[in-house]
């Protein structure tokens, strides 16, 4: 039975409410008698906290509620994904640039605002770590409170913690070639064009939390564990969040409102300024040093990776990034001894928590760099050396791991293919090429309920959060698909814990595997009722019907299932109810809690050309292709991809934060911190998919769109050192670095241009 | 932002008496670009914005009078940057004011505000140098011409009194061919804040006018009446000396985000032979520009 | 705190409204006249997600004063639409993929409109630099130009 929407790209479900001004993000929403709120932070990156005076604050007409850490319980209530580490606002201390030490509440914006600048901080300034050297420095502060973390060996040090993986013996192994070099990766931040918006509400005896939050469930379980409140007491509204990219995976200013709602005994509202939003969400930075071990003819022997991750002063999840994110270091290759240290470094800056690609950018950059400078070395084609170590389907190239799951050459294959790989270069250009991958989710757990209306119209529930990756189309895809529903009758909700069945989180591109997994076993189970009411009406074995893709096939004839539902459902009419559960339970034994459900391989390949006077880079064609499984919206892949790739070139040409001496933020808001406009685009992108139908998701379908970003900065790169020579190590590639490696160039032993 | 009283004078004579009467606690609004955002963030702090784009004698026009092009303070970068007599005579200003912002920006912001902000930076002032505007100021002892080469004091600071408006910037109309260039260095091609601008205006005279903006507190205007810069034929070891006296008095500010001190002398350098030969190449055209 | 009365046609309608003098056109569309549609983020006139016809032109609605606006016709994203159906740009906007979060959407919509209010076949490169104010973390820019020319080809009003 062909498939009559799955495959094709009808338009994304919940467009129109984004074309016409009339979707409600957060800070759209209106509620009666809500109070606005406004943080104070120091200009600082790190103080004691002397005293707080906030007299003259509460003075100001409009003002309802100031409130401090001496306001919240004592001890001060903490909280986090990985560890409660984090203070619901500042106590004694403030570790970050931005970290807030009050919030003022009052009946409008500009009342806030005064209030804001009329609490009265004495603070003495000290001395703050934001560097990996400064931090891992012997006499360096501890960002951390050493009692924070009892009966761990690295208390009293920076390091959080340490991820070791490996296989094979690297030190024994006989390298024709060694490659050694250091990598770094600077910290960058989301800037989703939506600020990050909470607000909160006493409801009865709980609390309602409206958030832009990509994790309704888990924000919900931390509320009720801080407010000491059963789940059901606290609903968290989810609207559609305005990108998210990961930033707004996990909880961060919500405590601080629910509380400040609680004790003010009204609504409160905290819109995050964009600046504000650019101090709460980052990616880790990371210094990245790759020993790679060829044999003569580019075979990989080893690879050696150190990966030094600068996390914020508060964990997030930013230790399961660097976890996640190194654990497939050394690539998609099969490579015989591994040794990957990791390392989540402690430091006195905004937490870094999950950026699309989730800590494997950052060490893709290196591996796949070193790999070029190890065929250029050797006098190997880049492309060849990468298809004579790729892993092939079936390749247990992680040992006891989820093995390749994807005929990855082919990907590599086409990328070349459509790069013109072996077409003669124009003089001046260059090209570059790379690959990696990214392990998708290894737990999981998403539970969504379908609903089939009398009238044959449809309402799913699922908890996944669309924030433009286009969740709801493709959901409602698989529903109409299954039930023979047309689309624009089928209802998606989502983002109300009081009404959507649980689901874990939507990140790790997960969605489509785990919770389109789920949609699809509720849909069976309509199914299976439709076949039950269909032998009861036609007084047939259940057994000799069968209920595919919406038609009940009968021994003499077939009917749609509406056919069926109605006069199954009789005179009283009513509805069916399925339920899915999908779950990937966790694997105690394994170093990331779980295989992956499995890898989203990306091929990336770049024609460039460098202004020798100016730096500046022209990407002339980008190509990307993804290995998908099954596209269940084209048109959808294709949009995640090429956004992707073009967020991958933000950070590989021009975004990175600048500190100043003493650990502030330099280039906070939109001026100084640039991301690709409409003009900084490749003058031609092409995204295609391999679809080989050999995901664990429906129809075959795999996770995707965090592939495309992977390999963007090692592939532009190595098309700027084919185009002009220059060799950079260190992102991003602006113009002025450029320059600056040009007029190094002279100065290098040429490796030349043997290789391709 | 904090709250200030706001003005809307309907005559010139009005918003001078405004700006007499509140002297340094009073800040001139006209597109708004720069200054709301310092209102925001509270780097100006008025208690009176003089709103001047209802003012009768300030016109958002551009006209041609008796050799001098006139254009009126609340002239914005769209109208300017489209306007055929500017392209025509002034291309590398046209040029100018097409790079500043966005279209959202250029529909707003002004050149007279531009240049009364003084940004080092701003992508104006090296052609209105090149150029050799004249800004019209108007202020209770009447009005008078400051030369623009006498206008930027030094970052934000201007001649202007502090009870002066800008009324219009005048442009004398070449007397000689000429052909012009405008430059910039960006971190990025989308809209960005230059951390190098230069002007270049060779004439057929042969004399060399070149302005560049963002290596030091105020733009610069140097002149090379040699004829060697402005020459086709010479090489460029001739032109390199001539160029480094001509950007001697570059000194880029060692604490920008931006861009390095030691980049944006490089890229004086390269931007400045660029323009150099651009403005060659355009004089010896001297195909009108696209209408 | 100064109040000011302006008179201003909003989407076809005339209002007339009391505002904060040091409130900005952004905040009067947003908190005074409850029309959500056009969205705040950099307050610096950067990203464009604010962006709003002003007498015929785009500006970024944060860096304008509500009081400026006395007088002056505005367009915002709501008035695109007309009689409830949604403009052949809004519709070449769905029907090209060129939305994903939405957020830039409105800002992306009023700048296309007014690209193609003054010129009726623009180029991929004019269209590139007509939006250039408008930012898109998603990623959309080449969706969005597609169905800019769609609208182009089809007739944009």
């Amino acid at each position: 039975m062909t498939a009559r929407l799955v495959g094709t790209s009808p338009n994304r479900v919940g467009g129109f409410g984004r074309v016409s001004g009339l979707q409600e993000y957060v800070a759209d929403i209106r509620i009666p008698d809500v109070l606005e709120g406004k943080l104070v932070t120091l200009d600082c990156a790190r103080a004691r906290i002397i005293s707080i005076d906030t007299s003259e604050a509460e003075q100001v007409p409009g003002v309802r509620l100031v409130m401090t850490a001496a306001d919240l319980p004592q001890p001060m209530p903490r909280f986090g994904p990985q560890l409660e580490d984090r203070p619901v606002i500042a106590v004694g201390e403030t570790k970050y640039h931005g970290e807030p030490v009050a919030i003022v509440a009052a009946e409008t914006k500009d009342a806030a605002a005064e209030g804001a600048r009329l609490v009265h901080v004495e603070y003495e300034e000290l001395p703050a770590v934001f560097t990996v050297a400064a931090a891992l420095d012997p006499a360096a502060p501890l960002v951390q409170d050493p009692s924070l973390r009892p009966n761990d060996k690295f208390a009293s040090t920076n390091v959080l913690r340490e991820h070791r993986v490996g296989w094979g013996d690297v030190d024994a192994g006989k390298a024709d070639l060694v490659i050694e070099n250091s990598y770094s990766f600077p910290i960058v931040t989301h800037f989703a064009i939506e600020p990050h918006a909470f607000m909160a509400a006493p409801d009865g005896n709980g609390i309602a939390v409206w958030s832009s939050i990509q994790h309704p469930n888990w924000l919900q379980k931390i509320l009720a564990k801080l407010l000491g409140l059963p789940l059901s007491k606290v609903r968290v509204y989810a609207p559609d969040p305005g990108g998210g990219f990961g930033g707004k995976q996990h909880t961060k200013y919500e405590p601080l409102v629910a509380y400040a709602a609680l004790k003010a005994g009204r609504p409160v509202r905290l819109i995050l300024s964009l600046e504000e939003s650019f101090q709460a969400a980052r990616r880790a930075a990371c210094e990245i040093g790759v020993r790679t071990g060829f044999t003569a003819d580019g075979k990989i022997v080893f690879q050696d990776v150190k990966a030094d991750y600068l996390i914020g002063a508060y964990t997030d999840i930013a230790d399961r990034v660097v976890g996640k994110g190194s654990y497939p270091a050394a690539g998609p290759y099969n490579v015989p001894a591994v040794r990957i240290l990791a390392r989540s470094i402690l430091s006195h800056t905004l937490p870094s928590t999950a950026f699309r690609g989730f800590g494997n950018p950052q060490v893709n950059w290196a591996v796949e760099s070193n790999l070029d400078e190890g065929a250029r070395a050797l006098g190997i084609d880049r492309l060849e050396i990468r298809l004579r170590n790729l892993a092939r389907k079936g390749d247990a190239f992680i040992p006891f791991d989820t093995p390749a799951d994807g005929d990855w050459d082919q990907a590599v294959r086409r990328a070349a293919d459509l790069i013109g790989w072996d077409q003669p270069l124009a003089p001046g250009h260059g090209r570059g090429i790379a690959v990696g991958i990214k392990s998708g989710p290894t737990t999981g757990l998403s539970y969504s309920t379908v609903r089939l209306l009398g009238d044959g119209s449809v309402v799913v529930l699922a908890g996944t959060s669309d924030m433009g990756q286009g969740a709801r189309t493709i959901l409602a895809q698989i529903a109409a698909e299954e039930l023979g529903a047309p689309l624009d009758s089928i209802a998606i909700v989502m983002g109300d814990t009081a009404i959507v069945p649980y689901d874990q989180q939507t990140s790790a591109s997960r969605s489509t595997v785990l919770m389109g997994n789920s949609v699809l076993m509720a849909c069976r189970s309509i199914q299976s009722q439709i076949r039950t009411m269909a032998a009861r009406l036609h007084e047939v074995d259940e057994s000799d019907i069968s209920v595919e893709r919406g038609v009940v096939k009968l021994p003499d004839r077939q009917l749609t299932i509406l056919e069926v539902l109605k006069p199954g459902l009789g005179r009283l009419g009513g509805e069916l109810t399925g339920n899915g559960e999908m779950r990937k339970d966790a694997e105690p034994n394994h170093p990331l809690s779980g295989a992956p459900a499995f890898f989203e391989f990306n091929c990336t390949a770049i024609e460039a050309e460098v202004d020798e006077g100016t730096g500046d880079i022209t990407i002339l064609r980008h190509v990307t292709v993804s290995d998908v499984g099954k596209a269940i919206n084209p048109l959808q892949v294709r949009m995640q991809d090429e956004g992707a790739a073009i967020q991958g070139l933000g950070h590989t040409l021009m975004e990175h934060y600048i500190f100043d001496e003493s650990g502030r933020i330099r280039n906070l808001g939109a001026i100084d911190y640039r991301i690709p406009t409409s003009m900084d685009l490749p003058l031609e992108l092409r995204s295609e998919t391999i679809e080989n139908e050999d995901g664990p998701g429906p129809y075959g379908s795999k996770g995707m769109s965090e592939g495309a970003l992977l390999c963007v900065a090692p592939a532009v790169a190595a098309a700027v050192r084919d185009a002009c020579g220059a060799v950079i190590r260190d992102l991003p590639l602006s113009p002025e670095r450029v320059w600056q490696a040009l007029q190094e160039r002279g100065d290098q032993v040429a490796t030349g241009r043997k290789g391709r | 932002m904090q709250t200030f009283a706001y003005e809307r004078p309907a005559t010139l004579a009005e918003a001078v008496a405004l700006l007499d009467a509140h002297g340094p606690d009073a800040r001139v609004l006209a597109g708004g670009t720069d200054l709301v955002i310092r209102l925001r963030d509270g780097s100006a702090r008025p208690r009176v914005v003089i709103d001047v784009k209802r003012i009768a004698e300030l016109s958002p026009e551009i006209r041609e009078h008796d050799g001098i092009v006139t254009i009126g303070a609340t002239t914005v970068m769209t109208d300017l940057a489209e306007s055929k007599l500017v392209r025509r005579l002034f291309e590398a200003l046209a040029e100018a004011a097409a790079v500043v912002g966005s279209v959202q920006i250029r529909n707003r912001a002004t050149l007279a505000g531009n240049i009364c902000n003084a940004s080092p930076a701003a992508d104006t002032a090296p052609p209105l140098l090149v150029y050799g505007a004249v800004v019209v100021a108007a202020g209770p002892q009447g009005t008078r011409r400051i030369p623009i080469s006498e206008f930027f004091v030094r970052s934000g600071v201007t001649a202007l009194e502090r009870n002066e408006l800008v009324v219009a910037i005048e442009l004398p109309v070449p007397t000689s061919r000429t052909g012009a260039a405008h430059l910039r260095r960006t971190r990025r091609r989308g809209h960005d804040l230059a951390s190098v601008t230069v002007c270049c205006s060779v004439d057929a005279n042969g004399v060399t006018r070149l302005s560049y903006g963002s290596v030091g507190p105020r733009p610069v205007l140097t002149v090379d009446e040699s004829g060697v810069l402005a020459d086709p034929t010479a090489a460029d070891a001739a032109k390199a000396p001539i160029l480094e006296r001509m950007f001697a008095d570059a000194s880029p500010s060692k604490r920008s985000m931006r861009a390095s001190p030691e980049y944006r002398l490089a890229m004086l350098r390269v931007l400045g032979s660029r323009a150099v030969r651009t403005a060659i190449e355009r004089l010896a055209s001297d195909a009108p520009v696209e209408e | 705190m100064e109040m000011r009365s302006i008179d201003i046609v909003v989407n076809g309608r005339g209002r007339s409204l009391e505002v904060a003098v040091h409130h900005t056109l952004l905040d009067a569309l947003r908190d005074d006249l409850e029309l959500t549609g056009t969205k705040e983020c950099c307050l610096v006139g950067e990203c464009g997600a604010c962006t709003v016809m002003v007498d015929g032109r785009i500006v970024d609605s944060c860096l304008m004063l509500a009081v400026e606006a006395d007088g002056a016709e505005i367009l915002t994203v709501e008035g695109l639409a007309q009689d409830g159906q949604l403009s052949p740009l809004q519709q070449a906007f769905l029907d090209k993929g060129a939305v994903q979060c939405g957020f830039c959407t409105p800002g992306q919509l009023v700048a296309a409109q007014a690209l193609l209010d003054g010129n009726a076949d623009p180029s991929v490169p004019e269209i590139q630099e007509g939006l250039a104010g408008n930012l898109c973390r998603c990623g959309c820019y080449f969706q969005i130009t597609e169905a800019v020319l769609s609208a182009a080809e089809g007739g944009h009003r």
